[in-house]
């Protein structure tokens, strides 16, 4: 479970881009994160992700067992650039490091990089280099390095910007299993598209505040700050 | 001018009849250069990275500093050298003077700034998310950090390669410290200034064909690992 009280982040001594003053969230559901160009959204999700300090009030995860998870350790609550980095290095080498730093050897690090490399659609592409993979194929390589570690959380940051249809489609597709393995997602995305359309809540930033709807409901106006999604 | 070309061929005739005397002195050279760089270089990468890396107060008058002691000629880091290590010096105990340790120590001071600055440049313009996405994938900081070298391995490559071609054609320190003992501490660039007073020129000319094919050599490299870099930065 997330918690947030009192949070507000800035640059310089420019004034605060938003203030929240209460944010619940189960995390457990599929979150899109609306908000226009400039509005904080990556802000927000790089706070959320422990990559940034706020300037003021606190962020609180919480495990389900109820235990203090702050801040969340690396893997379990992942943020995905908007253009991810891939190492410089294969489509498969990309997976072989995160097999390396989790201590995966051998046949089972093999196993677990082709298994996942075919559930993203990226086995033919394995020896390819991975920055020359186009933008959505890249999208499904930083996914499938995510998934890896099978994280609790992921806050994805503008997954589908600048992406033809098809690529939106095949990221859309990913996104949904990965939520069905019971991995909460936070999605950040200035417009809408098949992905925001399926999301089950709404973060909404807007005018320095963030508004929560439940789009499940059928709540067509996002409820005020500080509601529960 | 016939003279000149008699010199050259002997000069020539010691290198390919591996002259006994000849090679000692490369091998020597060869030796302090790559112990200086090999030492020298985990505590540069490790410098190199905090100032790439962690913003604190002054880092911009510690980048100075590197900068500066790049300039530092040898003979001076020769001098202070041989000041703290002579016998009657507050290092004089270690009785280091005229050793190659004191020639490593020497090349050491000298690589360090080289190193420093180039590493700090090339690990500053790896990208900011190759950490957070090694990191938030799991690695260590200690892994996260063997990552940041391995994605600017060019520009590591292209530093050390920069350090040692500053440090084996470096003359003032080595005489200083090293004192020029033949079977010793002799080395390429003090054998061909003692041999060059010695009036004998056939062995200072083969040494020099060695640096002169050795600076090619490093340069064509540093050009090659300049293009790759390049490449990486610009994928």
């Amino acid at each position: 479970m997330l918690e947030v009280s009192r949070l507000s982040h800035g640059f310089g001594r420019r004034p605060p881009l938003w203030e929240i003053p209460h944010l619940r969230w189960d995390g457990r559901s599929l979150v899109h994160l609306r908000g226009d160009n400039g509005s904080g959204k990556t802000t927000l999700l790089r706070l959320l992700a422990g990559l940034d300090t706020p300037r003021r009030g606190t962020i609180r995860w919480t495990l389900d067992d109820g235990a203090p998870a702050a801040p969340p350790r690396f893997g379990d609550l992942l943020y995905l650039h908007q253009q991810p980095y891939l190492f410089d290095t294969s489509v498969a080498g990309n997976l072989r490091h995160v097999a390396r730093w989790q201590g995966w050897r051998g046949d089972d690090a093999r196993s677990r990089i082709a298994s996942m490399l075919a559930r993203c659609g990226l086995a033919d592409h394995a020896r390819q280099h991975a920055r020359s993979l186009s933008g959505g194929e890249r999208m499904r390589l930083a996914l499938a390095r995510a998934w890896l570690l099978s994280p609790r959380v992921l806050l994805l940051d503008e997954p589908t910007a600048s992406l033809d249809r098809q690529a939106i489609d095949d990221i859309t597709a990913l996104i949904l299993s990965l939520r069905e393995t019971g991995c909460a997602i936070v999605l950040s995305a200035h417009q809408q598209s098949v992905l925001t359309e399926r999301c089950d809540a709404e973060w909404h930033l807007e005018r320095g505040g963030l508004q929560v709807g439940d789009m499940q409901a059928g709540i067509a106006e996002p409820r005020p700050l500080g509601a529960d999604s | 001018m016939h003279e000149l070309m008699a010199t050259m061929g002997k000069a020539l005739h010691l290198l390919v009849s591996f002259d006994p005397a000849l090679w000692e002195i490369i091998g020597v050279s060869f030796r302090v250069s790559l112990t200086a760089i090999l030492v020298a270089l985990p505590p540069a990468l490790l410098v190199a990275l905090v100032l790439a890396r962690v913003a604190f107060p002054g880092r911009w008058l510690a980048i100075s500093l590197v900068n500066t002691f790049m300039a530092v000629p040898t003979v001076v880091v020769g001098l202070v050298l041989f000041m703290l290590l002579s016998r009657s010096g507050p290092l004089g105990e270690w009785q280091l003077l005229f050793t190659q340790r004191a020639m490593v120590i020497g090349q050491i001071i000298l690589a360090s700034p080289i190193l420093i600055a180039m590493l700090h440049s090339s690990l500053q313009s790896i990208d900011q998310r190759a950490w957070e996405t090694a990191r938030q994938l799991g690695a260590g900081r200690l892994q996260a950090f063997a990552m940041l070298i391995h994605e600017a391995r060019f520009g590591v490559i292209a530093a050390v390669l920069a350090a040692f071609g500053r440090i084996i054609a470096e003359v003032g320190s080595a005489v200083m410290i090293g004192g020029n003992i033949e079977h010793f501490t002799r080395t390429i660039t003090t054998a061909i200034a003692l041999e060059t007073l010695k009036g004998e020129f056939a062995q200072g000319i083969a040494l020099g064909m060695v640096l002169l094919l050795l600076a090619l050599l490093l340069n064509v490299l540093l050009g090659v690992m300049r293009g790759r870099g390049q490449q990486m930065v610009s994928a």
